[in-house]
């Protein structure tokens, strides 16, 4: 029953994805304001980033549930899934963002504010693996690597809010904004809304996946036989 | 009977005299982060020359210099606080000692205390080296106090991360870098507002908030650093 379940929403997933990728080309209307047809990288660009950050959050709150929530291992291990999976989806924002920025801005990096911010979070995350990797002993890892996941909540806020008001940016405003919404096409907004929420959902799939899949391995390495 | 708000201040106190006694009969990071400050400064002043007569380079290039100097004065002597715990194994006797939270207030007091008195060693000799003229040097001084509370906040924070893992201080700049890259960019932006003799401007407010973010995250979750 729950095996026909889970086929069914990887089925819907699938088919929400493809048509998200078919309505980015056919039947959304690419903004003329932008060169080309380079507007339609937003349907791609705007969930990636959406998604690392939904799975930072994630990775936070997981973290503050292993500290105050008793303790328990998967929530240090689905904390750190949700890491791993922010960072591949802030990769693909990073570079999907500097693909569009050599089309529209004519250079692939120019330390846009926006840039700037994906880059030190990504530094921060990154950092945040190094530390993991630099502790064996399970429970201290876990400890750990869970303080330095919350400090996130205290210095990504700069980069989200004040770093980007210091300097001068080039980049669209964000889409989602309050007054910014009636403006956009609706085709557009239907696109990008499934395509995030496709993605949303997508993380959490990954997440789930690899997060069973680190289960196992501590399970097999702390009872090999 | 001394009332628990006493007690927990003489507890901090004495972490931060212990620290200051142990540091005034090695002087380890004393000397690394005078010698490292003082080195770093001696190469950009030979590289620079008299750099602030130059109206261009004085606000666009040497605050960010100052600052850098500074990083990587704390990054050089600030983890050795909690590091040298381990490496001594004081730190069960510490845990016993002393609560959590008057542990991290006693080397919070211990690491600024520490930053700003090199501060006032090297930014005069910088302002000097540099032939720098500072337009409003009350806005310089704020820059520096609360951009160096932070960066021994955040430094000492990190610090006692990093003290729990192996390859400690290689460890450290890589968690220090991005949770202080906020304070440095706000710093700069201060520092360069003072040199031009501008408004101190939104940096300043960023800066206080910055300060006592870390603080209160410090102050939260340096006890599930600490005690296993």
């Amino acid at each position: 029953m729950t095996r026909t379940i889970s086929l069914g929403l990887r089925g819907a997933l699938w088919l929400v994805m493809s048509a998200c990728i078919w309505g980015a080309f056919f039947y959304a209307w690419s903004d003329p304001a932008f060169v080309g047809q380079s507007s339609r990288i937003l349907f791609f660009h705007v969930p990636m980033a959406w998604t690392s950050f939904v799975a930072f959050f994630a990775a936070a709150v997981w973290a503050g549930r292993y500290l105050w929530g008793g303790r328990q291992m998967r929530h240090d291990r689905a904390a750190a899934t949700a890491v791993e999976c922010g960072v591949l989806f802030g990769v693909l924002a990073t570079i999907t963002g500097s693909l569009w920025a050599r089309i529209e801005w004519g250079a692939y990096w120019n330390w846009d504010p926006r840039q700037t911010s994906i880059v030190v979070v990504l530094l921060f995350y990154g950092a945040y693996l190094a530390l993991r990797s630099a502790m064996a002993d399970r429970e201290v890892r876990a400890r750990i690597s869970s303080v330095y996941a919350l400090i996130a909540l205290v210095v990504t806020p700069f980069f989200y809010f004040i770093v980007p008001r210091i300097t001068e940016s080039l980049h669209p405003e964000p889409v989602l904004n309050a007054e910014r919404t009636l403006d956009v096409d609706p085709r557009m907004f239907q696109v990008l809304l499934a395509s995030a929420l496709a993605y949303t959902v997508l993380f959490f799939w990954l997440h789930n996946l690899r997060a069973r899949s680190q289960a196992l391995i501590d399970a097999l390495e702390d009872d090999p036989s | 009977m001394p009332s628990p708000a006493s007690n927990w201040l003489a507890s901090a106190r004495a972490v931060f005299t212990k620290d200051w006694r142990c540091e005034l009969r090695s002087r380890y990071a004393l000397n690394a982060i005078g010698l490292f400050a003082v080195t770093t400064l001696v190469v950009t002043s030979a590289a620079l020359g008299p750099a602030g007569t130059n109206s261009s380079l004085a606000i666009n290039v040497l605050p960010a210099m100052l600052w850098l100097i500074l990083l990587f004065a704390a990054a050089a002597g600030l983890p050795r606080s909690f590091v040298h715990e381990e490496e001594s194994h004081t730190a069960i006797a510490l845990r016993l000692a002393a609560p959590p939270s008057t542990l991290f207030v006693g080397k919070l007091a211990f690491g600024v205390s520490l930053l700003l008195g090199i501060e006032a060693l090297v930014a005069p000799l910088y302002l000097g080296v540099m032939s720098l003229e500072v337009a409003s040097p009350g806005l310089l001084v704020i820059a520096l106090v609360a951009g160096g509370y932070g960066l021994a906040a955040g430094s000492v924070l990190i610090a006692a991360l990093a003290s729990q893992a192996r390859g400690r201080s290689t460890l450290f700049s890589v968690l220090a870098f991005p949770v202080l890259m906020p304070l440095l960019l706000l710093a700069i932006e201060l520092t360069r507002n003072a040199v031009a003799g501008d408004a101190a401007g939104p940096a300043l407010p960023q800066l206080l908030l910055y300060d006592a973010s870390v603080t209160i995250a410090g102050l939260m979750l340096f006890p599930a650093v600490w005690n296993p």
